[in-house]
């Protein structure tokens, strides 16, 4: 049976990288500022001029939306690849140094997946004292720390199966030393699942970011995220739901996109797991 | 395995019990939340009751596993206890002013730093606090002026509230559509079912919850001047069960539903590939050569050893559930646990944040380890095995 992933899965793909591209270039492409106030059209459905219409004080709906996305896709992308490195190594040396290491490395990090997450965040963010860039800072820590346990255990999972097989052995026998199996005979054969597996993290580190904006505790405005306009938005929710119903589709779309490429690529690399 | 139990001098009571220990504990369970229910005792007591039968149970299913696991629990504990609060202890600025505000005259800073202990070294500060844990005692708080036991204590109800519904409408939604989209694997309603729950896992709670508002409570889009939703169910404001039990459920409707989408998503997978290995097992083709129809097969025979995994992830699942607890309760003005903590962290009081963590942590840690004890009263094929959801 051949493979394919169907025209779902690209056309998931092209979302992605269109709202990425828009996001990365929106200070170049024609679209409107997201802080200027249009005198007259508060509340306003969309329109042609203003796609998805404007918001409890007259401002650009989809220009929000575009420059909120920077902060989602910026957080999410940075936290997932550092989670990534660390969970990802972590993860390879618990599952191929067997024994002590292995126990230490696994009970540190089921004890760090006892505290649930948005409440640590909420500790953590008592540090927090308005400033943009100490925010992110710490928006980026958090989100690291939540999912490196996670990351790593499937990894380990992979890196276990893996290093019991012949081809490891054999390169061991012939006197490989632990870095060159486990970079050079593992890795290569480990990171299509650790791949497709950091995009259903991403997916859930956008929903963590909109969670926290939402409670007005991200990157303060003026500056626009994804859930701080839904949050926004619920004044107004009775006469103008678009306010908070473009930005949530926006959201939805892009976590649901994010989900199944995850899922599909998954399904992809390892045909086996994609029956469980 | 179960040689090794008999061969240590087991009586055929100890072995009765042992063979009837799934139903017995169900049992106690049930008879303890009808307690609970219709004698509403403090929520401690309730509490306690739970974890006491599922560590009993697991004792008398394999008691050197429970043993090592209850163990194994004080340290993880005791580090959490000691991360939050050296968390709390390193917070920038003094926490005296702080919760006095920047105009406050230094003979106020060091009357309140007196009162809060701040002089005193780290650790004896930590030790002190730990004692006053132990013995119940969470600290005053200054900003919030009440006894944070107390206050949480109070707002736990609602919290635990929605939870609950939570978890028995994600299984209402889960189990019957796990089971179907299970046994017509590969098929178009299989295909339809998991696409919808993928839908529903990819709802941040928060979306759901505004989408559930704007359609079942406010009426909805306007398009050409006619409604498309419902005007039906109350958008916020909470009513305690004991006030008006039919209000109750219908204030907490929607953000159970908000809160429940998601979980049952996860479950419904979950219970949808376990049901598939089931159904390829020899004792399925048996019933179905006996001629038993196929809805009881489904759920008497093949539902029970698929549910297993399920079991063990929702009890996984109440970490999530508490974060998001809290944004429902945001949403919904709900006087919960999240909303506590939530105004703690604005007001930026930290011995209610600190106490607010260190229960919903703790909290946490005693129900993964109850599931896994569970896990083992019910499943007798697992006993004298290492178990749980992180085996």
């Amino acid at each position: 049976m051949r493979k394919r992933l169907g025209f779902i899965f690209w056309l998931a793909v092209a979302y992605l990288v269109v709202l990425a591209l828009a996001a990365v270039f929106a200070d170049v492409l024609p679209i409107k500022d997201p802080a200027e106030t249009f005198p007259g059209t508060s509340k306003q459905g969309p329109s042609l001029t203003h796609w998805f219409g404007n918001d409890g004080v007259g401002r650009d709906v989809f220009s929000r939306v575009i420059y909120g996305a920077q902060v989602s896709l910026v957080i999410s992308t940075v936290g997932t690849v550092l989670a990534l490195v660390i969970g990802g190594l972590l993860g390879m040396v618990s599952g191929y140094f067997s024994s002590r290491v292995d126990r230490w490395l696994t009970a540190t990090l089921n004890a760090s997946l006892v505290i649930p997450p948005l409440i640590l965040f909420l500790a953590l963010v008592l540090f927090l004292d308005g400033e943009a860039k100490r925010r992110i800072f710490i928006l980026v820590f958090t989100f690291v720390l939540l999912s490196i346990a996670p990351i790593a255990r499937v990894v380990r999972a992979a890196t276990l199966s893996w290093a019991g097989q012949d081809f490891v052995l054999a390169a061991r026998t012939l006197g490989a030393r632990d870095g060159r199996v486990l970079f050079r005979e593992i890795l290569p054969n480990v990171a299509p699942s650790f791949v497709s597996y950091s995009l259903i993290i991403m997916a859930g580190l956008i929903v963590v970011e909109g969670s926290v904006a939402f409670l007005g505790l991200s990157v303060p405005p003026p500056t626009p995220t994804w859930g701080d306009m839904i949050n926004k938005g619920r004044t107004n929710l009775d006469v103008a739901a678009h306010i908070s119903l473009m930005p949530a589709i926006v959201m939805f779309v892009t976590v649901l996109a994010l989900n199944f490429v995850g899922d599909k690529l998954q399904q992809y690399f390892e045909p086996r797991e994609s029956v469980l | 395995m179960y040689e090794r139990h008999s061969k240590g001098g087991t009586t055929g009571m100890k072995q009765a019990v042992r063979d009837q220990l799934g139903r017995i504990i169900a049992a106690a369970l049930l008879a303890t939340i009808a307690w609970a229910w219709f004698w509403r005792p403090p929520f401690s007591w309730t509490f306690g009751v739970l974890v006491a039968i599922g560590t009993i149970g697991a004792g008398i299913a394999d008691g050197r596993y429970a043993l090592r696991r209850i163990v194994g629990v004080i340290p993880v504990l005791v580090g959490v206890s000691f991360v939050v609060f050296a968390l709390m202890a390193s917070l920038p600025g003094d926490p005296a002013i702080n919760i006095l505000g920047p105009a406050a005259t230094a003979d106020q800073i060091a009357i309140v730093r007196t009162e809060l202990g701040l002089d005193e070294p780290f650790f004896n500060r930590y030790g002190n606090w730990l004692g006053g844990v132990l013995t119940g005692d969470l600290g005053t708080s200054i900003v919030l002026r009440e006894d944070v036991a107390d206050g949480i204590s109070r707002s736990m109800t609602p919290t635990l509230q929605i939870m609950a519904y939570s978890v028995v409408i994600a299984l209402g939604f889960a189990i019957p559509l796990g089971i179907w989209a299970g046994y017509r694997q590969g098929t178009k309603t299989d295909g339809t079912i998991n696409n919808v729950m993928l839908g529903f896992l990819a709802t941040p709670n928060f979306v759901l919850a505004v989408m559930l508002v704007l359609f079942l409570s406010i009426g909805g889009l306007s398009v050409a001047g006619n409604e498309i939703g419902f005007r039906v169910l109350p958008a916020a404001r909470y009513v305690p069960l004991g006030e008006d039990v039919v209000l109750h459920f219908k204030h907490m409707l929607l953000p159970s539903l908000a809160l429940a989408m998601g979980q049952a998503a996860v479950f419904m997978r979950l219970l949808r590939s376990d049901m598939i290995a089931t159904l390829r097992l020899p004792f399925i083709d048996l019933a179905r050569s006996k001629g038993l129809p196929t809805r009881r097969i489904l759920w008497r025979h093949a539902l029970r050893p698929s549910s297993f995994t399920l079991l063990t992830v929702v009890g996984l699942t109440v970490g999530l559930l508490i974060g998001g607890a809290l944004i429902v309760e945001f949403i919904f003005t709900i006087p919960g646990v999240g909303a506590y903590i939530f105004l703690g962290v604005t007001q930026r009081d930290f011995i209610a944040v600190q106490g607010g963590v260190l229960v919903i942590s703790t909290l946490y840690i005693v129900v993964l380890t109850m599931s896994d004890f569970l896990y083992l009263a019910l499943d007798p094929r697992l006993r004298g095995r290492e178990v749980g959801a992180r085996a």
